[in-house]
């Protein structure tokens, strides 16, 4: 009976592992499977500016650049933000109120990205509008504000970790040599936490990349590249915006469909390759002091 | 045990698996869907044991969905194009018209008030083919115009397409932003005041006016009931529900309830012509 | 620039990022308490939506969204504590480690929209289910599965060797080691990441809106191939028309509704976290 069950508790969680691996492994290839009529017959044609599934064009350019457009102005502004607001929560705040700080950031972390897009469309992009007297509000920039202040808790909560977790030692000795407090942060606990930052940086970027309500109802979703190209209050498509309102109404099976697929294998290639790279890199960095 | 517990659980999905067959799928247009959601609301009243889950998502949704037999009826608001009756040939697509009504090139009430109230389909044709971008150009104010297109298998686009610039999927050059529902394209129209966009004529009111057309014999159509009914507005279109085959069963009646007259009815209370006349 | 005068801007720029930050955030909480208990009543609680979802309430679409998140719960909790078990007590090579590794990264990495693609190929199309809650769910299982791993195997590896070596020298076989020593702890770290996995299952939007939901006429469903409605696809249906008042103000309600059951999770998932770093063996 005990080596019965000892059998069956073995089972049950190697069954558990595989069915985590196969799933996994099942979403990779359902897409590449249904990526491939595209990535066959398009092929590099992929990489060109026309959209017309009624004519069998799937060119996806306008789309990568407005995803990259999107992240960076995301990135531009939540990075510098976010590093700094962890450097007041770590280092000025006093300890007892770090607690009550970093818990209410992280709960915001979770606000739903539909929520974003709401806020936007009845608040950011009017007031987008009439700040640069546009005649519509829903602009590349737009999308990259909220989708900013979407990331700028991720990007808080994991810079202060980092920085908190340097032994205080650091920072006694570094004051004994007579430094600034600003040195202290620049000198030394910047470049000890340094590895540990980028990965934050690098996991915002993550889920930036793949964010899609807030994004689908405020970026315009036109399938063009602004002119000239950084004339970024213009509206644009990202990789995301384009499935959340195409997929839907493309038929299974279709080249239009496949190609959907396509750009979304791109997109979680991209972000995968992201993701283990951090991971690998991080497992790296992990520090013995 | 967990395991039993979970894989009793998926057996137990799988052998309720099919929908019950007083239940009726319904998804596309948004143009459709005021009509059905509402008749499918009174429809529930007088039917209690009966159910129908109505769905947006466009005419593309509608027909893609009843192709693949995932629901009973699609609402459409255009045709059915040859790609997509050659991608489901084991479908027989039947078409149920339910209602008229007119697709309306429309604008942001601050243009309509400046004099923007009729454009020749030329002069629209210019604007969403990138020809005309300034209101300046056409006796408007001096602006640019914001030019909204719709996602390419909405049914609005496709009429709307056909007419104004000869091909039902043609791409608009000119077009600044791209949305989907006709909600969404109201709320775009809403917020700006140099807007150009097309809407169903339903969609109408004080922040977003539908615009006459200025025909080539010097008449002033008016986007009116009456004039679609006459057929004198230029584009109109019949909205259409699709099913696979002959509807059986509580399709069929809902179907019926919403060609009685009662159902005729909440067709005209939502801004269509209704068929009966 | 003098060192003392660098050390102020430095100073001043770290307070303007901080104020800046938290007003932002702030701003946030503020406009959805302040937009949203405008809408919210005992009626908007409790009544069905109706036309657009600008009038009525969204009592179906609570109960969607708990369904969702319900069946989620329970497709993902044990499959998760298996795994988490099965990496810290019966994993030995360091190769197999790292894939798993990888492979929970991975799943934790797929973008949102990209579980709502898989799901209508693999669901509704291949298995040919149609839009269903249940599909919803264990889409969003396998999206909040990596979350309940790893807080578990937190959980499960803070448990020090001599327990187990103890347990063992009692002549018990491997598995009963587990249910005695590691299954309690095991159960109570998976808990807390379910608690957090449920707190982002239930705001997700793209995964669910091809697959699971419905505009109207749906009601508590009665079969587990049926669509429900819930509230991000609402409040996305209600967005898209943000410039009549009325549904602007539902989308309000609906928001602060969604945010209160996001936090409501999260919280919990928070409190339980203190609790239990507490415990020292």
């Amino acid at each position: 009976m005990l080596v019965f069950q000892n059998k069956i508790g073995k089972g049950y969680v190697l069954a558990s592992t595989y069915l985590c691996i196969a799933v996994t492994l099942l979403i990779f290839l359902i897409l590449f499977w249904n990526s491939y009529p595209a990535l066959s017959t398009v092929g590099f044609d992929l990489f060109t500016m026309t959209w017309n599934p009624a004519k069998d064009q799937f060119g996806v350019l306008s789309m990568l650049f407005g995803t990259l457009a999107v992240t960076a102005i995301a990135l531009l502004i939540a990075v510098p933000l976010g590093i700094l607001t962890a450097i007041f929560t770590s280092e000025i705040l006093p300890n007892r109120y770090r607690l009550y700080v970093k818990s209410a950031i992280e709960l915001l972390a979770g606000i739903p990205s539909i929520i974003y897009g709401l806020i936007g469309i009845a608040l950011v992009s009017p007031w987008i509008a009439t700040l640069f007297e546009l005649s519509s509000g829903r602009t590349l920039v737009t999308a990259g504000i909220l989708l900013a202040v979407m990331i700028l808790p991720t990007i808080i909560t994991l810079t202060d970790d980092a920085l908190h977790n340097i032994p205080q030692q650091y920072r006694e000795t570094s004051k004994g040599l007579g430094l600034y407090p600003f040195e202290i942060i620049q000198k030394t606990l910047v470049p000890i936490a340094k590895r540990n930052i980028a990965g934050a940086v690098l996991l915002a970027l993550g889920r930036a990349l793949g964010e899609t309500m807030a994004v689908m109802l405020l970026v315009g979703s036109i399938d063009k590249i602004p002119e000239p190209f950084y004339n970024l209050l213009s509206p644009g498509q990202t990789i995301t915006s384009k499935l959340g309102r195409e997929v839907g109404e493309s038929a299974f099976g279709s080249l239009h469909f496949s190609a959907l697929n396509a750009i979304g294998f791109l997109l979680l290639l991209l972000v995968i390759t992201l993701t283990i790279g951090t991971q690998v890199y991080m497992r790296k960095g992990i520090r013995t002091v | 045990m967990k395991n039993i517990l979970v894989i009793g659980f998926v057996l137990l999905a799988l052998s309720c698996s099919k929908p019950k067959n007083d239940t009726v799928r319904v998804a596309g247009s948004t143009t459709v869907l005021p009509v059905i959601s509402v008749a499918a609301e009174r429809y529930m009243k007088l039917h209690p044991d009966s159910r129908i889950i109505v769905n947006a998502g466009g005419s593309g949704v509608g027909v893609n969905q009843v192709g693949s037999q995932q629901i009973e009826i699609g609402m459409i608001s255009r045709d059915i194009t040859q790609k997509e009756l050659e991608q489901y040939p084991e479908t027989s697509f039947q078409i149920h018209a339910i209602g008229r009504d007119a697709v309306v090139p429309v604008v942001s009430s601050e243009l309509y008030n400046a004099g923007i109230t009729s454009l020749t389909l030329e002069q629209i044709a210019k604007i969403y083919r990138g020809e005309i971008s300034n209101w300046k150009e056409l006796n408007g104010p001096d602006k640019d115009i914001l030019v909204i297109d719709k996602e390419a298998s909405r049914g609005t686009r496709h009429v709307f397409m056909e007419i104004v610039l000869g091909d039902k999927e043609a791409v608009a050059q000119g077009a600044d932003l791209v949305l989907g529902a006709n909600n969404e394209e109201q709320t775009a129209l809403t917020q700006s005041d140099a807007a150009l966009g097309i809407l169903s004529n339903a969609w109408l009111n004080d922040d977003v006016k539908g615009i006459s057309i200025l025909m080539p014999d010097g008449s002033i159509v008016e986007p009116t009931l009456e004039n679609i009914i006459n057929n004198k507005f230029p584009i109109t279109r019949d909205l259409v529900l699709v099913t696979n085959g002959t509807p059986t069963g509580q399709t069929k009646t809902f179907i019926d309830f919403i060609m009685s007259p009662e159902g005729q009815e909440i067709v005209k209370q939502n801004g269509y012509v209704s068929i009966s006349k | 620039m003098s060192r003392a005068l660098k050390n102020n801007v430095y100073n001043t720029l770290i307070w303007t990022a901080a104020v800046l930050s938290i007003a932002i955030l702030v701003f946030l909480i503020a406009t959805l308490i302040w937009k949203g208990m405008g809408a919210i009543s005992v009626g908007f609680l409790t009544s069905a939506s109706e036309n657009f979802g600008s009038e009525g309430g969204i009592l179906y679409q609570i109960i969607g969204s708990l369904a969702l998140t319900l069946c989620a719960a329970v497709c993902s909790f044990p499959i998760a504590l298996g795994v988490a078990i099965y990496k810290s007590e019966y994993v030995k090579s360091k190769v197999f480690q790292n894939i798993t590794d990888t492979i929970i990264y991975s799943l934790n990495g797929i973008p949102s929209i990209i579980f709502g693609i898989f799901g209508l190929i693999f669901f509704v199309n291949i298995l040919q289910t149609g839009v269903s809650w249940f599909v919803g769910g264990i889409i969003l299982a396998m999206m909040i599965l990596p979350t309940i791993i790893l807080a578990s195997h937190q959980a499960i590896r803070s448990i020090p060797n001599s327990y187990r070596e103890n347990a063992q020298a009692l002549g018990l076989t491997q598995w009963q080691v587990i249910r005695a020593v590691i299954f309690p702890r095991g159960i109570n770290g998976a808990f807390t990441g379910l608690l957090l996995g449920l707190a982002r299952a239930i705001g997700e939007t793209a995964p669910i809106m091809f697959i699971a939901t419905a505009f109207s006429g749906v009601t508590v469903p009665r079969t587990f191939l049926e669509p429900v409605s819930s509230l991000p696809t609402h409040i996305l249906a209600l967005a898209q028309q943000a410039t009549n008042p009325q549904a602007l103000q539902n989308a309000w309600g609906s928001s602060l509704v969604l945010v209160s059951l996001v936090f409501i999770f999260s919280i919990s998932a928070l409190v339980r976290r203190i609790q239990y770093s507490k415990i020292n063996y």
